[in-house]
């Protein structure tokens, strides 16, 4: 996903703030204030969460009683004068105590379904309405693949984790206590035998995760470098082709594959050593206390129901010791994720409207440029007091080399960017005195990039006015001239138009662009490069409707071809950010100057 | 999962090999409780403990020797796993390499590098679960209520309830979830959808006043992931506990059963305990059967992706002994007609003639979509003409070798794309081999040496991927000079300098003729004055020749020229 079709604004690489994704396990930097954060978007679910911290606890303390009960049901079987009664009701107690459980366990993932998936659908929406408010200079600098890791991988990894994390968390925990309390009770002396394995336990899971964590780290790196390569060689193919390197590229690809072979089963052998090692470990601890419970039970101490239901705790004991480990790097990275899409929320956004700005309404449209200079963020000055005054109702064409900041010039009277030194006066007045919305409204953008979304054509070109009928649409269409080549589809203005609207040429789409501004009408009209990709025919055809459509208002007219811009009222050479000459095409060429030789440049060959 | 089938020859022996250490580790497993029931039996029952520790000790060899088939399954299977992920990616990436740009286009590019990443991804976790979950899971369960028979026929009956009623309730689960996480996945997709549209469409949005719009729009998709994600979670919240519940009463049938025989005198404690330890394996191993299940769906779904581009056709049947010969540049077009694959419309190219001799330009022009780019495409064969014939050097075109023909082709794309790498690197992949110096002359002609040198790493600076922090123009300049260093015999520019501005294209152009003299020259423009030098100019008009001559003959006889002509130059300074 590179960013499309940028000329005049070379866009330069740059992460400020956004760490990779490659690390498999990434701690937040501020954990304390991220959980604080997240708290917030859990509050309205107050109701929610408590009946789940009630289920949680419900469900653990339940399923704590499970192995005591198997117990007594052991000895009441054991003692076999006590008649049937004493088992029938264990029995019956340990049939409410599943069945508790499983209602327990149910409740708790429906409530938990419907709290994580409010809070992600909460963050979703906070984040999308975020990047409607932050300034453009925000998407120039991170690329389309960032900012969508961020709200697709990262919300979903919060989504998944978080709610899940912490409501396991906390059974494990309060399984992880009761078992103990539950062990004490039974028999100290048992509870010394089993904890004995405890140590080994936590020693050999950290001797393991170690290697694990580094090696699935460089694991992810690896997958790193054979995306990056994937994507380039893919987007690429045809230069791959036309320059006969496929056999370099699936080189070079073979090589990046065997290096993450050789890591992926290097990471996959350390962790398949935890779970036996673990067996190993669990099963010396049965033994000890099968051994121990064996010389008590000899002495007559303790009966061997209590061995039975002790096991069971001691194998309760130890599960949740490791899944805690596992749980609490699932919410670091999760916590990590919800820190990034934070990061997204605390951009600074686009400066607002002034205090007391004020709504252009109707203008007449003179627009003056008073000594301008601007520079991208660290990057050299692209404009250098630029001056130059548009009377109302006329037009200026812009006229300059590559990087000479005439795009530049547009975004700044949009006020995607806005100036650092200078004045930009729309109607005599300061446009950061007007609102951004009002100002806006009344410039009709083409530009080069031409954004169509999924949907039908009409909609695509009633984007420019909301509330147009279906006849202002196709008069729009017309005037374009997009009235001829929609109809041809075969389903005319209903046709659906896939992704960025790659079933139509290039060309086709800057037409349904320019039909899209027309259907707004505004008062300024300001079009950049529009045309570049329509051919010379078509664009005659557009250029007539465009005559129509600029008289009685004031257009800024970027273009790379002379006869685009011969009809101007003004031109205005650009170099290097600086205004070389302004004037009518008649007198630049009497001048015989910069615009002279553009001129004689491009049609010398006429003669 | 067929493609599958191929890897097995090379790796059967392992998977062999982890096969039988998977029995024995399973034996070992399900021998655990049956020791256990006799340490308590025997040895705690009578308070030996002699008994005890031996058992003990017995159990815990048994526990060692699982631990270790455990882990030698387990190097086993990492590397046929890892191996056949490995072996797959290479195989699906030869094959993208070697699809035609026709080919390419019925996927996204977005779409297929999917598919070579994470979808092989899900494929190799497949075959290494495979053993872990699939045949030790089965085997750990079917063993569990063999033993369980063997201790006790008569208890067993609770298995022809329990076991059938868990199948029963997994069943269910499957065919209920998967048509919602299908629909999870629609929806994701659709949120993802929309930002990639709105990121793309950011200026216009801006330019609109549309973030109202926007908000409304993706709130929708929004809602929709968060109830198809709700809807789905829920199904899951309630099949889970059921089936768990389903085993836990067949514990308590157990007990209750077994405290009645217990009573009769049929049946030790520890056979009981032993039995409820069965029936606890055999949970589990329902259960991981269950979470084998989610991962053989996700997997099916990739696997079916990856064939789909294994099956997309080659159409450039590699030819084992090509024509290879140094180029001469004389081309040909015989009656050519080209249309997409899979596009039901009118062919873009009909029935085009036309030669272009050594050393000739050959200026292409015509509309928008008239087929410019595709004629040119023909020339490399990047594409293969659906009728007619074209040669070189009077050698049909699906004779010479491919690669051989387009190391002789400097072939400069409409839209031009670089690598990440320095700026030396991505002119160099025009000729490995060329010297800094050659590289600097073709970037002279190209008018971006200048630029280059400007910079403060000069031909070491970095361009990021895609070239994003390039211009439009400055990449095109790059693309072209990396075109020119191949010293081609035929050079091919396809709308190449539309970002230029006139003086620098005027410069580039002049430069360029001298540069290239005695090469074939092909310049698609929308740009008269970028042709009209030319010896020939093909003028294209909605996939047929409009006309073909030089610039006076056609402007005048040819009324498309005309008017393309006069639209750019305007009519009084023509005449």
């Amino acid at each position: 996903m590179s960013p499309k079709g940028r000329k005049d604004t070379p866009v330069p690489v740059m992460r400020r703030g956004f760490r990779s994704r490659e690390m498999p396990v990434e701690k937040a930097k501020d954990v304390r204030n991220t959980v604080r954060r997240l708290w917030l978007y859990f509050g309205g679910q107050r109701w929610a969460l408590a009946s789940l911290a009630v289920l949680v606890v419900l469900g653990s303390l339940v399923g704590l009683t499970i192995p005591y009960l198997i117990g007594r049901a052991v000895d009441t079987i054991e003692a076999l004068n006590g008649g049937l009664r004493p088992l029938s009701v264990v029995v019956f107690v340990l049939l409410i105590a599943y069945l508790v459980e499983a209602l327990t366990s149910f409740g708790q993932n429906y409530v938990m379904a419907g709290v994580s998936q409010h809070v992600v659908l909460v963050l979703r929406r906070s984040v999308f309405a975020k990047l409607q408010t932050l300034p453009l200079s925000f998407f120039d600098q991170h690329t389309h693949g960032e900012i969508m890791s961020r709200i697709a991988n990262d919300l979903d990894n919060v989504s998944s984790t978080v709610a899940q994390s912490a409501v396991h968390l906390m059974a494990s925990l309060l399984t992880l206590g009761g078992s103990f309390i539950m062990m004490v009770m039974l028999s100290p002396a048992l509870t010394v035998a089993s904890l004995v394995t405890t140590p080994l336990v936590y020693a050999a899971g950290r001797a393991v995760t170690t290697q694990t964590r580094r090696l699935y780290r460089s694991q992810q790196a690896a997958l790193g470098k054979l995306n990056g390569h994937v994507e380039e060689m893919v987007s690429g193919l045809l230069e791959v082709k036309a320059f006969n390197r496929e056999k370099e590229a699936v080189e070079s690809f073979a090589e990046i594959n065997r290096a993450l072979q050789d890591v992926g089963i290097r990471a996959d052998i350390w962790s398949g050593f935890l779970m036996p090692i673990m067996n190993v470990i669990s099963n010396l601890g049965f033994t000890a206390v099968a051994a121990v419970g064996g010389v008590l039970a000899v002495k007559g101490l303790i009966t061997v129901g209590v061995i039975a239901s002790f096991l069971s705790y001691s194998r309760q004991f130890v599960r949740p010791l490791n899944e805690v480990a596992s749980i609490y790097n699932g919410l670091q990275s999760a916590l990590a994720s919800a820190e990034r899409v934070f990061e997204i929320i605390d951009e600074e956004e686009e400066p607002g409207d002034e205090e007391c700005a004020i709504e252009l309404v109707n203008p007449s449209g003179e627009i003056t440029f008073k000594d301008v200079s601007f520079a991208y963020i660290d990057r050299k000055t692209v404009l250098h007091d630029v001056s130059f005054h548009v009377p109302a109702g006329s037009s200026l064409a812009i006229v300059g080399a590559t990087g000479s900041g005439k795009t530049t010039i547009i975004n700044l009277l949009t006020r995607y960017y806005d100036v650092q030194q200078g004045q930009i006066l729309v109607d005599g007045l300061d446009i950061r005195s007007y609102t951004k919305t009002s100002l806006r409204k009344n410039l009709g953008v083409v530009l080069q990039d031409t954004y169509l979304f999924a949907g039908t054509i009409a909609d695509n070109i009633r984007y420019g006015r909301l509330d147009a009928s279906i006849e202002e649409v196709v008069q729009a269409a017309k005037l374009a001239r997009a009235d001829g080549f929609i109809r041809r589809l075969p389903k005319g203005y209903d046709t659906e138009l896939s992704e960025s609207g790659s079933s139509l040429s290039h060309g086709q789409r800057q037409l349904l662009a320019i039909a899209r501004a027309i259907l707004a009408d505004p008062s300024i009209l300001i079009l950049d490069e529009a045309t570049s990709s329509v051919d010379t025919r078509t664009e005659l055809g557009i250029q007539e409707a465009l005559r129509a459509l600029m008289k009685g208002r004031t257009s800024i007219i970027v273009a790379h071809r002379l006869s685009t811009i011969r009809d101007a009222d003004q031109i205005l050479l650009l170099d290097q950010g600086r205004v070389v000459e302004v004037g009518t095409h008649q007198e630049l060429l009497a001048k015989q100057g910069a615009y002279y030789r553009l001129y004689t440049s491009q049609f010398s060959e006429v003669g | 999962m067929g493609f599958l089938r191929k890897y097995a020859p090379k790796y059967w022996k392992l998977f062999g090999a982890a096969i039988v250490f998977l029995v024995v580790e399973s034996v070992c497993d399900l021998l655990q409780p049956t020791v256990m029931a006799q340490i308590i039996d025997i040895g705690v029952a009578n308070r030996d403990l002699q008994v005890v520790l031996n058992l003990g000790a017995l159990m815990l060899l048994i526990t060692a020797i699982g631990a270790v088939c455990a882990v030698g399954r387990n190097i086993l299977s990492s590397h046929v796993a890892h191996g056949v992920g490995a072996d797959l990616r290479l195989d699906l990436f030869t094959k993208v390499q070697r699809l035609s740009l026709d080919g390419l286009s019925q996927f996204e590019t977005a779409s297929l590098i999917t598919r070579l990443t994470n979808d092989v991804t899900q494929v190799q976790h497949f075959v290494y679960r495979l053993m872990r979950l699939f045949l030790r899971a089965p085997i750990l369960g079917l063993g569990a209520a063999a033993m369980a028979i063997y201790l006790s026929p008569k208890m067993s009956t609770v298995l022809v309830v329990v076991l059938p009623a868990a199948a029963l309730l997994v069943a269910l689960n499957l065919r209920t979830a998967y048509p919602y996480f299908l629909r999870v996945q629609q929806a994701v997709d659709r949120v993802n959808q929309a930002l990639r549209e709105y990121l793309a469409g950011v200026r216009v949005v801006k330019a609109f006043n549309r973030a109202a719009y926007e908000r409304n729009r993706f709130e929708e998709v929004n809602q929709d992931v968060s109830t198809a994600h709700v809807q789905a979670e829920r199904v899951m919240a309630f099949f889970r506990p059921a089936i768990i519940l389903s085993v836990n009463l067949g514990i308590a049938a157990v007990l209750w059963f077994g405290g009645l025989s217990a009573r009769a005198g049929t049946m030790e404690i520890g056979k009981i305990i032993a039995f409820v330890n069965y029936l606890t394996q055999m949970l589990h191993a329902i259960m991981r059967i269950f979470f084998a299940f989610s991962i053989f769906i996700r997997a099916r779904a990739s696997a079916e992706r990856i064939t789909e581009v294994f099956e997309q056709e080659d159409p450039t049947p590699q030819v084992a002994d090509g024509y290879k010969a140094s180029l001469k540049g004389d081309i040909s077009f015989y009656n050519v007609s080209f249309a997409y694959a899979g596009s039901t419309g009118e062919p873009i190219l009909k029935d085009i003639s036309f030669t272009c001799r050594p050393g000739e330009t050959l200026g292409v022009i015509g509309s928008t979509g008239s087929g410019k780019s595709t004629l040119v495409n023909l020339i490399p064969r990047l594409y293969e003409p659906t009728a007619g014939r074209i040669t070189i050097d009077g050698v049909d075109v699906t004779e010479w070798d491919p690669g051989h023909l387009r190391d002789q082709i400097g072939y400069v794309p409409q839209k031009s794309l670089l690598f990440t790498g320095t700026i030396l690197d991505n002119i160099r992949w025009g000729r490995a081999g060329a010297s800094l110096e050659e590289v600097r002359a073709a970037a002279r002609v190209a008018q971006i040496d200048d630029f280059v040198m400007s910079l403060a790493d000069g031909y070491d600076s970095l361009v990021g991927q895609g070239g994003v922090n390039l211009s439009g123009g400055q990449k095109q300049r790059l693309s072209i000079a990396r075109a020119l260093v191949k010293k081609p015999t035929v050079l091919i520019l396809d709308d190449s300098t539309s970002a230029l501005d006139a003086i620098t294209e005027a410069e580039l152009r002049s430069e360029l003729f001298e540069f290239v003299e005695g090469v074939t020259c092909i310049i698609v423009s929308q740009r008269v004055t970028s042709i009209m030098n030319a010896d020939k100019i093909l003028v294209l008009d909605e996939g047929k020749i409009a006309g073909l001559g030089t610039h006076e003959e056609l402007l005048r006889k040819c009324r498309v020229y005309q008017d393309i002509y006069y639209s750019q130059i305007g009519r009084e300074e023509a005449v």
